[in-house]
C-alpha cells in the first residue's frame, strides 16, 4: 500500500464518520437540517465528477451542469408521471400537448429512470468528448466548447416548453417508490441514502484515481503529446473520463432532484456550472475527496451565511474563490499537503538535513 | 425584401455592440492569454457610470463617453496589478479568478445601486429614423454602428502605429527579448488590460439605450463576446470584426427563419462546430514560433 493510498483511505474513513455519524447527531436527527444536508452531499457528487476531469486529466469541463440537469430531469420525469397517475403531466395540458411525448413513454419504469440517469448524460457527455478530443482540442478550448454547448443546451430545455416544462421546470412530483420503501425525504433514512451514495461515489473516484487508468490520466494532463508517443490512444482516456464524470453529475442531479422535489433549468445555467468548479477549487481539484468537501464546507457556509447577509454572501464568495485561485490554486487540500511538507522539512532541518527546499515552490504552478 | 433588409440592419446593429465588447477581450486574450470573464462586468460598469453621470450630473451620453472610459479603464488597470498580474502562467485559472471578479463587481454594484432595471435616455440629437425606401433604421442604432467602427480603426493605429503598439507586440511576440531591450511587459501588460476595460466601459456606455441596464447585463454579453473572439482568430483585430459581423448576422437571420432562441441555438452550434475544426479561428495571426 502506498502512501498516498493509505492517506486516501484514512481520509475517506475519518469522513464516512463524520457524515454518517456525527453529522446526523449535531444536527440532532432534526428531519429539515438532515433534508439540507442531504443537498449539500449530492452537490458533492457532482463536484467529485468535476474533480475526476479537471484534477485527474487537465480538462476543465465548465458545462458540468448540463449533465447534471440531465440526471434531474430524467428523475423528475419519472416522479411527475407518477404524480399525475394516467392523465397527462399538467403542464402539457397548458402548452396545448395532448399525447404524451415519446420521449416520456419509457419513464414510467423506474429503473430505465436510474439506468437513463447515468447514461444519458455519459452518452452526451461521450459525443462531445470523441467531438473534441479525436481533434486533439485541449486547455481554454475545451472550457469554451463545453461552455457554448452548456449554454445551447440550457437553451434547448427552456425552448421545449411542451416536454420539459420550460422555465418553470417540473414540478409538483410524487416521492420515489422504492420497492417496500415510499422515500420520504425529510428523514433519516433518506440522509443515508444519500450519504451512501456520495460514498460509492468516492470511493469509485479513488479506485480510479489510484488505479493504472487514474495514473494514464495524470500523464495526459502533464504532457499529452509525451503520452501519445508512449502508444497510448489520448483521445479514448479522455473520453472514458468525460463520460465517467458525466455519468456521476447525472447521479447527482438525480439525487438532488429527489432532495428539492423539482427539477428546473436553473441547475443547468452558466452560474450553477461555474458554481461547482468554484467548490472544486476550494476544497482541492487533485482530489475527489477534497473536492466532496469542498462542495459540502461552500454550500454549509452558504447556508448558514446567507441567512444572517443575504446580499453579502455572493460578495463573500466571490472574494473567497479570487484569493483561493491565487493563493491555494490546490485549494484546502493543497494547503494541508504544504503544511505537513513545511512541518516535515523543519524536522528535517532540525536533524540537518537541507536537501529538499525548492519541492514546495513548484506546486503552485501546476495546471 | 424589405424584412430581409430590416433583418440584416438589425444583425449590423447587434454586430456592432458585440465588436465593441469583443475588440477589449480579443486584445486582452490576443496580448495576454487571459480569458477576460469579468469583461461582461467591466460593459455593466460602463452602463452604470453612464446612468449616473445622467442622472446625477446630467451629462448626456455622447459628452459621456470619454469619462466612462477612463473611469472603466482605471477599474481595469488596478484590476490587473491586484490579480490578474499574478496569474499570467497559469491560463486556465484566470478565467476562474476573472469569474470571481465577476462576481464581486455584480456584487457591488447590486449593493450600492440596487437591482432594478435602470433608465438611461439616448441623445435627442439621435432620435427618430432614417428611411430608405422600407428600410427603416434608427438614428442612434446608425451612430453606433459608425462608431464602432472608428473604435476598431483607433485600435487598428494604436496597435500598429504607435510606439505603444509595438512595444505591445514585441511583448506578445518574444517577452524575454523584449524586456531584454528595455520594455517594460507589466507595465504594458497593465496598460493593454485597462485599454481593454475601457472600450468595454464604452460599449456599456452605448448600449444603455439599447438595453435594460441591470447588474447581470454582462454575464450574457460576455459569451457572445468570447464566441467572436474565437473565431475571429486569436490577436486579429480584423477577424474579430469579421466574426463580429458574421455572428450578429447570423443571430439575426436565423432568429428570422426560425424564432429568437432557436436562433441563438443555431449560431452557438455553428460556433462549437467552428472551433472543432478551427481551434486558432478564420483569420489567426501569422506569428512566428
Amino acid at each position: 500500500m502506498t502512501t498516498r493510498l493509505f492517506y486516501d483511505l484514512a481520509g475517506l474513513a475519518l469522513f464516512a464518520v463524520v457524515i454518517v455519524l456525527g453529522v446526523p447527531a449535531l444536527m440532532g436527527f432534526d428531519a429539515f437540517e438532515l433534508n439540507t444536508f442531504a443537498r449539500y452531499l449530492a452537490l458533492a457528487i457532482v463536484a467529485l465528477a468535476l474533480a475526476l476531469s479537471w484534477g485527474g486529466a487537465g480538462l476543465l469541463n465548465l458545462g458540468q451542469a448540463a449533465t447534471f440537469g440531465m440526471g434531474s430531469y430524467a428523475m423528475a420525469m419519472h416522479l411527475k408521471l407518477k404524480a399525475s397517475g394516467d392523465a397527462l403531466p399538467d403542464f402539457m395540458g397548458w402548452n396545448n400537448v395532448s399525447e404524451l411525448p415519446l420521449i416520456w413513454v419509457p419513464f414510467h419504469s423506474l429503473a430505465f429512470t436510474l439506468i437513463a440517469g447515468l447514461l444519458v448524460p455519459a452518452f452526451i457527455g461521450g459525443l462531445i468528448a470523441i467531438f473534441m478530443f479525436r481533434a486533439r482540442i485541449a486547455g481554454v478550448f475545451v472550457a469554451i466548447i463545453t461552455l457554448a454547448f452548456l449554454v445551447a443546451f440550457q437553451l434547448v430545455v427552456i425552448e421545449q416548453q411542451g416536454i420539459t416544462g420550460g422555465q418553470n421546470g417540473l414540478t409538483g412530483l410524487a416521492p420515489l417508490e422504492l420497492p417496500g420503501w415510499s422515500v420520504d425525504t425529510y428523514s433519516l433514512s433518506f440522509y443515508y441514502l444519500a450519504a451512501g451514495c456520495l460514498m460509492l461515489a468516492i470511493t469509485l473516484g479513488l479506485y480510479i484515481t489510484h488505479s493504472k487508468f487514474g495514473l494514464i490520466l495524470r500523464a495526459i494532463r502533464e504532457d499529452a503529446d509525451r503520452t501519445r508517443f508512449f502508444g497510448y490512444n489520448v483521445a479514448n482516456y479522455q473520453t472514458a473520463i468525460f463520460c465517467i464524470s458525466a455519468a456521476l453529475a447525472g447521479w447527482a442531479g438525480m439525487l438532488y432532484t429527489l432532495v428539492l422535489e423539482f427539477a428546473s433549468p436553473t441547475y443547468m445555467s452558466v452560474s450553477f456550472s461555474l458554481a461547482i468548479v468554484i467548490w472544486c477549487a476550494v476544497g482541492g481539484r487533485d482530489s475527489v475527496l477534497a473536492a466532496a468537501v469542498g462542495a459540502i464546507l461552500v454550500n454549509l457556509l452558504e447556508g448558514k451565511l446567507s441567512d444572517i447577509y443575504v446580499e453579502g454572501w455572493n460578495l463573500m464568495l466571490g472574494v473567497t474563490f479570487v484569493l483561493v485561485v491565487m493563493f491555494m490554486p490546490r485549494g484546502l487540500h493543497g494547503l494541508l499537503g504544504d503544511l505537513t511538507n513545511l512541518f516535515r522539512r523543519g524536522a528535517g532541518k532540525r536533524r540537518g538535513n537541507r536537501s529538499a527546499p525548492t519541492q514546495t515552490a513548484k506546486t503552485g504552478q501546476e495546471l | 425584401m424589405d424584412v430581409i433588409l430590416n433583418q440584416l440592419f438589425a444583425g449590423l446593429s447587434m454586430a456592432s455592440i458585440l465588436l465593441m465588447i469583443a475588440l477589449g477581450l480579443a486584445i486582452i486574450y490576443g496580448a495576454m492569454g487571459v480569458i477576460n470573464l469579468a469583461h461582461g462586468e467591466f460593459v455593466m460598469l460602463g452602463a452604470y457610470a453612464t446612468w449616473a453621470l445622467q442622472t446625477f450630473a446630467g451629462i448626456n451620453i455622447i459628452l459621456a463617453l470619454p469619462i466612462v472610459f477612463v473611469a472603466v479603464a482605471l477599474v481595469g488597470w488596478i484590476i490587473e496589478k491586484v490579480i490578474v498580474q499574478r496569474l499570467y502562467h497559469r491560463p486556465l485559472d484566470t478565467i476562474l479568478a476573472t469569474w470571481g471578479i465577476g462576481i464581486i463587481l455584480q456584487q457591488v454594484v447590486r449593493l450600492s445601486v440596487g437591482a432594478e432595471s435602470r433608465f438611461v435616455k439616448g441623445p435627442d440629437l439621435l432620435s427618430g429614423n432614417t428611411q430608405f425606401g422600407g428600410l427603416i433604421m434608427s438614428n442612434y442604432r446608425l451612430f453606433v454602428i459608425a462608431f464602432s467602427i472608428a473604435v476598431l480603426a483607433a485600435t487598428w493605429v494604436l496597435m500598429t502605429r504607435t510606439e505603444f503598439g509595438m512595444r505591445l507586440r514585441a511583448v506578445i511576440q518574444n517577452r524575454g527579448i523584449s524586456e531584454c531591450y528595455g520594455i517594460e511587459a507589466n507595465k504594458v501588460f497593465s496598460l493593454t488590460f485597462a485599454y481593454g476595460a475601457g472600450l468595454a466601459g464604452i460599449a456599456g456606455a452605448l448600449i444603455t439605450p439599447l438595453f435594460s441596464t441591470i447588474p447581470t447585463m454582462g454575464t450574457g454579453l460576455v459569451v457572445d463576446a468570447f464566441l467572436v473572439v474565437i473565431v475571429g482568430g486569436l490577436g486579429s483585430l480584423l477577424g474579430a470584426a469579421s466574426a463580429a459581423v458574421l455572428i450578429g448576422e447570423a443571430t439575426a437571420l436565423f432568429s428570422m427563419l426560425l424564432n429568437d432562441t432557436l436562433g441563438r441555438i443555431a449560431v452557438l452550434a455553428g460556433i462549437i462546430v467552428l472551433i472543432r475544426f478551427r481551434p486558432r479561428g478564420l483569420f489567426p495571426a501569422k506569428t512566428r514560433h
